[in-house]
């Protein structure tokens, strides 16, 4: 299965709050954008957030803003 | 060695991956651009914004449809199977989407909330919480109506035609709109400028626009 854990700076204040251009860049990077790959899963710290059987979800800011607060 | 996915372009325009030191998957119609990656490497927000640089960098030269970041393939075999499962589909999207840019317009409140959420006090009884909820949720809904207003003048202003524009409202707490719209090269002057007449008549909002960027909302994954 691909991979790719995402470090914890992700979800960092800066990109995450007020910094409102460079969360729309990462929105864009994280959640939209063609996939080829069948299985993907994102984790923040080790805990993965989303996996999907066939299709790939990767999770925007805020969805890793309100998981990274549980971890 | 695993592959990062970067972009899809046209199997004529494969040629570009040596440029910018990408390895290249082609197949008939289509072609993947990758860069070598250790799938044990942790990624954050230096290698997110990577990301762009390599897909605006293909983007800059050739038409592309960028990927979403994140696509991970345990070798070249791999990359290639998946590829030609999809290829019909992206060479049709290529054609459609790869000569336009993206440019996203966002909306974001002058007024943030006085208080984030979680620094709320308990409320003193029943009665208290409720009745904060509800000015909670009426705050809500008039800034959701508002944010529909918006979109409608934006629309209105940019004068788009309804594919080629994707827009959220209140996607955040500290913004009123998200919007993507797509358009050639030579209409981004045009539209910067409606944008910026736009915004200034929007007094409860900071308005701003980015890009061109690849076409990242609209290319689709199905």
């Amino acid at each position: 299965m691909a991979r790719v854990p995402l470090r914890r700076d992700v979800v960092t204040e800066q990109v995450a709050t007020l910094d409102v251009p460079l969360v729309e860049l990462v929105d864009r990077l994280l959640n939209r954008g063609v996939v080829l790959t069948g299985e993907v899963t994102i984790s923040v710290a080790g805990v993965d957030l989303i996996y999907l059987g066939l299709s790939v979800v990767l999770s925007g800011v805020d969805t890793i803003r309100r998981h990274g607060a549980d971890i | 060695m695993s592959l990062l996915l970067r972009a899809i372009v046209a199997a004529e325009d494969a040629g570009v991956a040596a440029d910018l030191g990408l390895f290249s998957v082609s197949g008939t119609r289509a072609a993947a651009l990758a860069s070598a990656w250790d799938t044990a490497r942790a990624a954050g927000e230096a290698e997110l914004l990577d990301h762009h640089r390599i897909v605006q960098a293909v983007f800059e030269r050739v038409p592309c449809l960028p990927a979403r970041f994140g696509s991970a393939f345990a070798d070249e075999e791999a990359l290639r199977l998946r590829l030609a499962l999809r290829e019909v589909d992206l060479a049709a999207q290529l054609v459609r989407l790869g000569h336009r840019c993206e440019l996203a317009i966002t909306c974001a409140w002058r007024e943030q909330e006085a208080l984030p959420r979680a620094t709320i006090v308990p409320a003193r009884s029943g009665r208290a919480y409720l009745e904060r909820g509800l000015t909670q949720m009426r705050v809500e809904r008039a800034r959701e109506r508002r944010a529909e207003a918006i979109v409608a003048r934006l629309l209105s202003e940019l004068a788009i035609e309804p594919a080629f524009i994707r827009h959220r409202i209140c996607p955040r707490p500290a913004v009123a709109v998200s919007m993507s719209v797509l358009v050639t090269r030579d209409e981004i002057e045009e539209m910067s400028s409606r944008v910026e007449r736009l915004g200034a008549q929007l007094g409860d909002v900071t308005t701003v626009m980015q890009g061109p960027w690849a076409p990242y909302t609209f290319a689709v994954s199905e």
